[in-house]
């Protein structure tokens, strides 16, 4: 191309020049030549019709497109999952109390808003209790509703560490209605009441196969450790509950581990360096906190269904291996049946998802018969014809209580939205026919939804 | 009907049209035809058969056809012949009407009476012959032209005809009947909106809504819709005042949605008339009668033509 411009360069002149006039200069006599003149002599240099430009255009990269660096390995992920607990464009809300120990067991605080205080922030941020599809980012301090569910989860987690058992619940409710930020509540009290809280954020990433799990050696039938997960959970769980752990002296002696009888249970997790041991120091860990006089403990998961289906690892002979066969998610289920006790009180929360929810016929009957027992409503009975109940999935599930979360009342609607003003992102008045309108259009109350009528719809 | 038209093409003519029509010249001759609705057509008109000076005492016996060589039957409607001849009977009826009184005042469109045109599948029922509908197009105008004349100067015998093509209802049984609150407090409304039709129960409350028992967010993903299907309440301030448990069948979403609006605003009307003018004004009145535009043959979509192709 530039070769055949430098050609042409060569034989016109690379300014566009006016077309040159002809003047007609005829004789009275003949009018033949002139005429004849102008038509053969017109100039149809391509200079004159150099407005002629090619049309067709590439759409879109080539070297018109900026270049771009592609993100680094990790980047797009850590972006997808950044948790933002701030906003410094939002009216910082004046007034609001700071949630103390007891706060969420009594009563008197159902329907207030409470601040998440800063010293347990950074433990719930390490247990990932906050989810990246919460709108904390709209706010300028994380807080929280307590509702009247929150309340009663409160006030049996008290219950449970005065009594010294274990309070066995499991969280349902319909999309968006505040179940993972309820696994939140039960976190935040049981750590601002100084107990060993254990959190499983994900029970996905347990069961779909994407870590790597390795058998037990000599179990029977076989049991499968997930070495990488644990010792990133054994890690979470030091971070998290760094100052009770280190309060706790370690009792049993525990070969392998090179402890001593006085070290702390903190220097236990730190023993752990590699994941072959991850597993062991877990069982380790969760032995001792069973010994009488330790604190009470919080076990919990998000996402119950989908340890309750066959996971995505392979045994040897090529079966997909039950969830329940896998060690953590075993010891999980076995407090939550009731199998392995608390002597020293606690809880295991397990929480339904709404969006990642995977059907299980046998989760459904039994959380549906707990809840029917719990009405005083008639116990609805199995599908005769349904062949995927699954046996060990309503073992493990009957012997807990079911707490349904849904929408919220109208007084804790005009709670909400009042600190919404507040904090500057609703721009209507909180007056009662606003609430009504948010209400009903959020699905009766429903938190998550309302969020998205209220502030997150972008209104032109 | 082409050949029917065809044959009554010489009504057109101006001058033909004062004068008596043929048949009725020789509707007068003797009852010979009639039996079987035929009548006879001579070719020779020779007069009366019976010679006058015939002796009157023997009793003459009248021999029919008596000079009569070449006759043939013909029918009396010049559409015997034809595949519908009750239909165009009637046609030819009313363009005789027309020819007749053509001349007579006329009101503009807008101010001749109403009447409820026959359609065209209750007059193949009602004369039992397959009519064209091109053909009973052409009919019904011939009688709303008819039906221009001036009542008041309008022959009797025009309505005696127009009557043949009116359906036979009486205008004071179809009254809207008014919707009222029920014993349960409940007044139902019904809109529609493209394919859905919707049904809301509105009672007085605090603003709690069901649709197809579910809440709303179930029903309708996009805010958007949830807005437009309680946009009755919420343009008027009355979220708080009312309930609302609905029923929605067919359609899309957004049909869905807009039909509930029709529906809640009907409800909430009877419990407040005097929301209409507020109701009219937020859009919730009126019917959208807005549909999806028919494919037409040779396009892609209702307007979407092929790409071109070269050769």
């Amino acid at each position: 191309m530039a070769s055949a411009n430098s050609l042409r360069s060569l034989m016109r002149p690379s300014i566009p020049v006016a077309p040159r006039l002809y003047p007609i200069i005829s004789s009275s006599f003949s009018t033949t030549t002139a005429l004849s003149a102008v038509t053969g002599r017109a100039p149809k240099s391509s200079v004159v019709t150099s407005t002629k430009m090619k049309k067709n255009f590439k759409k879109g990269g080539g070297s018109t497109s900026a270049p771009m660096k592609k993100p680094n390995p990790g980047e797009r992920k850590a972006f997808r999952k950044r948790i933002q607990l701030s906003n410094n464009s939002a009216l910082a809300v004046e007034g609001v109390e700071v949630l103390k120990a007891d706060t969420l067991a009594q009563s008197s605080s159902a329907g207030k808003m409470f601040s998440i205080p800063d010293e347990i922030i950074d433990q719930l941020r390490t247990l990932e209790a906050f989810k990246a599809t919460q709108s904390w980012n709209l706010f300028r301090k994380p807080h929280f509703l307590a509702r009247k569910e929150a309340v009663e989860l409160g006030s049996r987690l008290e219950n449970a560490a005065k009594k010294k058992e274990a309070e066995k619940i499991v969280l349902t409710g319909s999309k968006l209605s505040g179940k993972s930020l309820a696994v939140l509540q039960a976190i935040s009290y049981a750590l601002l009441n100084k107990w060993v809280v254990i959190n499983i954020p994900e029970a996905q990433d347990l069961t779909n196969g994407n870590t790597d799990y390795a058998q037990i050696p000599n179990t029977e039938p076989a049991v499968y450790s997930q070495p990488v997960y644990v010792l990133r959970l054994l890690q979470t769980i030091y971070k998290a509950n760094k100052a009770v752990l280190e309060s706790l002296k370690v009792e049993k002696d525990w070969p392998l581990t090179g402890l001593q009888k006085g070290n702390s249970l903190a220097e236990l997790i730190l023993t752990c360096k590699e994941s072959e041991f991850a597993w062991t120091t877990f069982n380790a860990l969760w032995t001792e906190l069973t010994f009488p006089g330790r604190p009470p403990v919080l076990f919990s998961l998000d996402g119950l269904s989908h340890i309750s289906k066959l996971s995505q690892y392979r045994d040897p002979a090529f079966n997909l291996i039950h969830s329940h066969d896998l060690a953590l998610v075993r010891t999980f289920v076995d407090a939550l049946s009731g199998k392995t006790k608390l002597p020293n009180g606690g809880a295991v929360i397990a929480s339904t998802s709404g969006n990642n929810m995977q059907f299980h016929p046998s989760q459904e009957l039994v959380l549906a018969q707990l809840e029917a027992g719990q009405l005083g409503k008639p116990i609805p009975t199995p599908d005769p014809y349904e062949k995927n109940y699954d046996e060990r999935v309503y073992e493990s599930l009957k012997n807990t209580s079911v707490l349904r979360i849904e929408g919220i009342n109208h007084d804790d609607t005009k709670t909400l939205m009042g600190y919404w003003a507040a904090s500057g992102l609703l721009r209507n008045v909180v007056n009662n026919h606003t609430i009504r309108e948010k209400w009903a259009l959020a699905g009766n109350g429903n938190v998550g939804e309302m969020e998205r009528v209220a502030l997150l719809t972008m209104r032109m | 009907m082409a050949s029917l038209a065809g044959g009554l093409r010489h009504l057109r003519c101006h001058g033909q049209l004062v004068k008596p029509q043929w048949q009725q010249v020789l509707a007068v001759r003797p009852k010979i035809a009639p039996k079987m609705g035929m009548r006879q057509m001579t070719v020779e008109s020779n007069g009366p058969t019976r010679s006058a000076d015939a002796p009157a005492s023997t009793e003459p016996i009248a021999l029919p056809f008596v000079g009569v060589h070449h006759a043939r039957q013909v029918p009396t409607s010049p559409s015997y012949f034809t595949r519908e001849p009750r239909f165009n009977d009637l046609y030819i009826r009313l363009t005789q009407l027309l020819n007749k009184y053509h001349r007579l005042p006329t009101l503009p469109a807008n101010e001749a009476p109403t009447l409820p045109w026959m359609k065209v599948d209750q007059i193949r029922q009602q004369l039992g012959e397959p009519v064209k509908s091109s053909h009973f197009a052409k009919m019904i105008r011939v009688g709303k032209r008819l039906n221009l004349i001036d009542p008041s100067l309008r022959p009797n015998e025009i309505d005696i005809v127009l009557r043949q093509l009116t359906r036979n209802i009486d205008p004071y049984v179809n009254n809207i009947r008014p919707i009222t609150i029920d014993k349960f407090g409940r007044a139902i409304g019904v809109g529609k909106r493209k394919e859905s039709t919707a049904r809301a129960f509105v009672v007085e409350g605090t603003g709690e809504v069901l649709v197809n028992g579910k809440p709303l967010n179930e029903v309708f993903g996009r805010v958007h819709d949830r807005e437009s299907a309680l946009w009755a309440l919420t343009a008027t301030q009355r979220m708080d005042k009312y309930n609302v448990w609905a029923l929605v069948r067919g359609g899309g979403t957004t049909g869905q949605a807009e039909a509930l609006t029709l529906a809640v605003a009907k409800a909430l009307l009877v419990h407040e008339p005097a929301l209409k003018p507020a109701l009219r004004k937020a859009g919730c009145v009126t019917r959208d009668p807005r549909a999806v535009e028919r494919k037409k043959h040779g396009r892609v979509k209702a307007r979407k033509s092929p790409a071109w192709v070269k050769r």
